[in-house]
């Protein structure tokens, strides 16, 4: 633990590729801004889960991923936390999407269904021939 | 803007963390239960549910730790980490952190101060826009300390050159009667020139300076206008802003007031204050000459000071190789009429010298003991350094047993070499800390125990530490803080913690080496050296207090005369001295009154060449006096052959003169002065002057001086030459009993006031006072290094002793003698001190040499004083030996077996 702690720590754990090759750098935030613009206020778990059906269980997710991540958006003030309770009577925290977070959604959704469109023209064999 | 915000939080983070410790280990575990009732609800067994829900979670501590990467600023937890761990360990040995904080804290402080007071005096640049540029011009003649210029020559240079933008002038200060609003004080009036001001960029506090308006060099009815110092209008004028256009007199001449410069302005000097400054066209008014212009053009005093600034890209070189190309010319347009003078002005020459720091009165008394002094203080911080390299390798030693364990647990070496270093930085920060606050105090307490034992008050003198040269000392610090720090890290990498984990931690066997002894040695060696210097200054100044200068100082005062305001006007000297000295003769309590031109003991010395008369190459320096009749029998100087001056030896009678046995020895080794004529060749108006007797050796001027060869000359023959006398008084009992006596009879007479009674022997003490500060601080220092070397070899010893504890008690065990386990470790540090003797003293002798100058009646190599060092530094070894030897014999065997 103590070498961890004085190892030279990635300031960005969440994009860590030793964790998690099949979550893809920067994907994971917008996953959580997309599943809490759906779904609204929701706590880790309920996050963690939604992203894994989302994806149809492609995805292999480490749990323990998330929170980093979360800490990650929230301190730059695109989501917020509170304590509540869960359906079944659980104390919990949820996060819920700010109005900076859901602009922020908005622009890298853009990003991101422009650069899928531009690889797609790259990869696929039509545009390989234009 | 968004990762600004998230860094703020994250820094944010670095508080409260038991509270969002909490809060995380609270979030994960409701993680974990919302999971675990989803597998429990799946038909998982509730171990399965739980194991399942942990692997997904990629565990706990692991999450928490990412969790808390994120939150705050890893490498300033760390950092923090450390720290708090640090200052832990260092309050855990407080003795250990007491001694490097304080050693580094004085050897960081003593430096700052010293080199900032340094600074202040020698180094630091006048405060005026371009110091740089200044440049000061004087003619000087090369076998006479005389410099300066006559109006004709300044007038002449300054129109001629091309290599200043411009050139200003003014006349050194002399302190003048000054009536304020009817009441006499005293003040330094400065005579400036027109462009004075403008060129030093001094602005008005309020109302206008003198410019060249004010300064008509031809002019025979200058303007009497006058300009205060900022200080001075302050303490004699309550800060009173309405004092434009107000009338002050300086000595009877009225002038009206002008403005007032803003505070920090001295003019050229650097601790001189600038009290008043008029034009000095007023001069001769000032000194009660009727005609103005027949003072100011005189061609046969060099009493100007000129200063001019290069213009932009003219070098000092450029500038002197003009002037001096000009020079003959000038010279030779400017000389005075009567033919002696001809001859001694054809002989000047030109001096230009860079005059960016400004003409100061301490400057030439006190740096070369800072000087000095600095050097001993940079050796006490190398010492200093020194004990904090061995006291962190002895710790380091004792510590490699944690060290091990820690790296066994997991810590990485980085991590515990990070933990080293920032525990020895942490040491070196608090010192120079403790070090600033030190210099702080220390350059006030320094300056204000020189300047108390002076006359002058330093006005402007910037005392503040020097910044640069803490920032050095304490990087130097801090320097040997990582170096040493980093070795025993080092030392980690190359060790096998196995190795180490299965030694006891009392049987560790590295001891601090040979690095750690070789310090040991330094610091003996240096303290060696810092002591030898410190024992000779002692014992100079011992040998100083101690000599007899040739007359007796007890009970004598010297009494300070200065003129009412016109109380030298029409006044019949000859009759005035009489009545004053016969007054004051007269009254009870005094056994001898006489009068002097000069400060007796004050240390200043006024010496001319002397020749026989009809001779050119008998030339003999002697000290040079103006004596009055009385003055020998007050002093207690025996007459040893003829006779000495009377009252009839004056300006009607052939010029006579007194010579000391000293003097008589070298200008006439055949013993028949008596009768034989003398004249100087840098006066030629004193000529043929006659020796009518021989008096005993006195050291007048400096008592450093022995016997000095010294010529008397009778000042009432001389009353144009001569200035003003002091009255030297020897009284029956204490002298402070009849002071107020003393005033009144001066008083009454009408002509004069008394300014200051002082003691002889107090002009003696001040003249002393480089060698008293020398002294004092060296010992000081000395005593220091000492003390410092004593607590390193207490350290060293007592460590070996802790380290071969083991080895005692089996010697114990197996019949050694307590008296010889004692004896064993005794010798081990004497051994040690006996080495750093024997290499110190070759460095010491080599060092003693330098400071030789300093001395006063001692050799360099004075074997009394470095025998007595060395026994004191055995002494001291033996007793930072013997504590710890005391502690290696009351070891108990059975004690240290069972414990292995």
């Amino acid at each position: 633990m103590t070498a961890k702690a004085g190892g030279n720590t990635n300031q960005k754990p969440d994009e860590e590729k030793s964790e998690k090759a099949d979550v893809q750098q920067g994907t994971l935030a917008l996953m959580i801004l997309k599943t809490l613009d759906s779904m609204g206020a929701l706590h880790g778990y309920g996050i963690a889960r939604r992203i894994e059906q989302t994806s149809g269980n492609l995805l292999s997710l480490n749990y323990g991923t998330l929170y980093p991540a979360l800490l990650k958006l929230e301190q730059e003030g695109y989501i917020a936390s509170e304590w509540g309770l869960s359906d079944n009577n659980r104390k919990a925290k949820f996060y819920k999407l700010t109005r900076a977070g859901r602009k922020q959604l908005e622009r890298k959704a853009q990003d991101w269904v422009q650069t899928t469109a531009i690889l797609a023209r790259f990869l696929s064999p039509e545009g390989e021939r234009t | 803007m968004r990762a600004l915000r998230a860094w703020l939080l994250r820094f944010g983070g670095l508080f409260a963390r038991t509270r969002r410790d909490r809060d995380l280990a609270e979030e994960i575990d409701s993680h974990l239960q919302l999971h675990i009732e989803d597998n429990l609800q799946r038909g998982m067994t509730p171990a399965e549910a739980r194991r399942q829900a942990l692997i997904k979670l990629g565990g706990v501590e692991q999450t928490k730790e990412r969790y808390r990467d994120r939150r705050g600023i890893p490498f300033l937890e760390t950092l923090l980490q450390d720290i708090r761990f640090g200052l832990r360990m260092l309050r855990k040995s407080p003795g250990f952190t007491a001694v490097a904080v304080l050693t580094l804290a004085l050897g960081i402080g003593a430096n700052t101060a010293i080199f900032s007071l340094l600074d202040g005096l020698v180094f630091r640049d006048l405060p005026v826009p371009h110091p740089g540029q200044l440049v000061h011009v004087a003619a000087y003649s090369p076998d006479d300390s005389d410099s300066g210029l006559s109006l004709p020559m300044y007038e002449e240079i300054a129109h001629d050159q091309k290599v200043f933008s411009a050139m200003f002038s003014w006349e050194g200060e002399g302190i003048s009667n000054v009536e304020i609003n009817g009441s006499l004080t005293r003040g330094d009036v400065w005579p400036i020139d027109g462009n004075f001001y403008a060129n030093l960029g001094a602005v008005p506090e309020f109302g206008r300076l003198i410019g060249p308006q004010d300064v008509d060099f031809y002019s025979s009815t200058p303007t009497q206008v006058a300009v205060l110092g900022y200080d001075y209008w302050r303490t004699h004028f309550g800060a009173d802003r309405n004092i434009v256009g107000k009338t002050i007199k300086i000595e009877q001449t009225p002038f009206t007031i002008i403005g007032v410069t803003r505070p920090g302005f001295s003019g050229m000097t650097a601790d001189v204050p600038f009290e008043i400054a008029v034009p000095f066209t007023t001069e001769p008014l000032i000194e009660g000459h009727i005609d103005v212009q027949k003072h100011l053009q005189r061609r046969d005093g060099l009493w100007y000071d000129a200063a001019g600034r290069l213009k932009r890209g003219v070098t000092l070189e450029q500038a002197r190789a003009q002037l001096e190309s000009l020079w003959p010319a000038i010279r030779t347009a400017t000389l005075p009429t009567s033919p002696e003078q001809r001859a001694r002005f054809q002989g000047l020459r030109l001096k230009l010298v860079a005059d960016s720091t400004g003409s100061s009165y301490m400057r030439g008394r006190f740096s070369t003991p800072l000087y000095v002094l600095l050097g001993i203080s940079s050796l006490v911080l190398l010492i200093a350094c020194l004990n904090l390299a061995s006291l962190i390798l002895a710790r380091a030693a004792t510590r490699s047993h944690e060290m091990s364990v820690r790296i066994a647990l997991g810590a990485s070496v980085w991590r515990l070499g990070r933990q080293l270093l920032t525990e020895s930085v942490m040491l070196s920060v608090v010192g120079a800390l403790v070090g600033f606050a030190l210099a702080l105090w220390g350059s006030e307490v320094l300056s204000r125990f020189i300047f108390s034992q002076t006359y002058s008050v330093p006005a402007g003198l910037n005392l503040t530490p020097d910044l640069r040269i803490l920032g050095f000392a304490t990087s130097i610090a801090v320097l040997t803080g990582v170096l040493f720090g980093l070795a025993p890290a080092l030392r980690i990498f190359a060790e096998d913690p196995n190795a180490a984990l299965q030694q006891s931690s009392r049987s560790v066997d590295h001891g601090t080496g040979r690095l750690g002894k070789g310090l040991i040695l330094t610091q003996i060696g240096l303290s060696l050296i810092l002591l030898a210097d410190a024992g000779l200054f002692i014992r100079s100044l011992e040998k100083l207090l101690h000599v007899d200068p040739g007359f007796q100082t007890q009970n004598l005062v010297e009494v300070q005369l200065y003129p009412k305001p016109g109380g030298y006007k029409n006044l019949n000297w000859a009759s005035y001295d009489h009545q004053l000295t016969d007054e004051i003769a007269n009254l009870p309590g005094v056994q001898s009154v006489g009068l002097a031109h000069m400060r007796i003991g004050g240390g200043n010395t006024w010496r001319e060449p002397i020749e026989r008369s009809g001779t050119r190459n008998s030339t003999v320096m002697a000290d040079f006096v103006f004596a009055r009749p009385g003055l020998f029998r007050t002093l207690g100087i025996r007459l040893v052959r003829g006779r000495t001056f009377t009252w009839e030896d004056n300006d009607h009678a052939p010029d006579v003169a007194l010579i000391s046995e000293s003097l008589a020895r070298t200008l006439f080794p055949a013993g028949d002065a008596i009768g034989r004529q003398i004249h100087f060749p840098n006066e030629p108006q004193w000529k043929d002057v006659q020796v009518v007797g021989i008096i005993a050796n006195a050291s007048l001027y400096d008592i450093r001086l022995h016997a000095p060869p010294t010529i008397y000359l009778s000042a009432i023959q001389h009353g144009d030459y001569s200035g003003w006398p002091d009255l030297v008084i020897r009284t029956r009992a204490a002298p402070d009993r009849i002071e107020g006596s003393i005033q009144q009879a001066v008083q009454s007479i009408g002509h004069e006031y008394v300014w200051k009674i002082r003691r002889v022997s107090a002009n003696i003490d001040e003249s002393l006072i480089q060698e008293r500060i020398t002294a004092m601080l060296s010992a000081f220092f000395g005593a220091l290094a000492l003390l410092i070397a004593a607590i390193g070899l207490y350290g060293l010893v007592s460590y070996n002793v802790t380290r071969r504890t083991r080895e005692l008690g089996i010697r114990l065990a197996l019949g050694a003698q307590r008296g010889a386990v004692l004896r064993m470790v005794l010798r081990d540090a004497l051994v040690l001190t006996l080495i750093g003797i024997a290499m110190g003293l070759p460095c010491a002798l080599a060092a003693t040499r330098l400071i030789a100058h300093m001395l006063f009646g001692v050799t360099p190599y004075d074997p009394l004083t470095l025998a007595t060092i060395a026994a004191a530094l055995v002494i001291v070894g033996a007793l930072a030996g013997y504590i710890p030897a005391r502690r290696a014999m009351s070891v108990d065997p059975m004690v240290v077996l069972r414990h292995e």
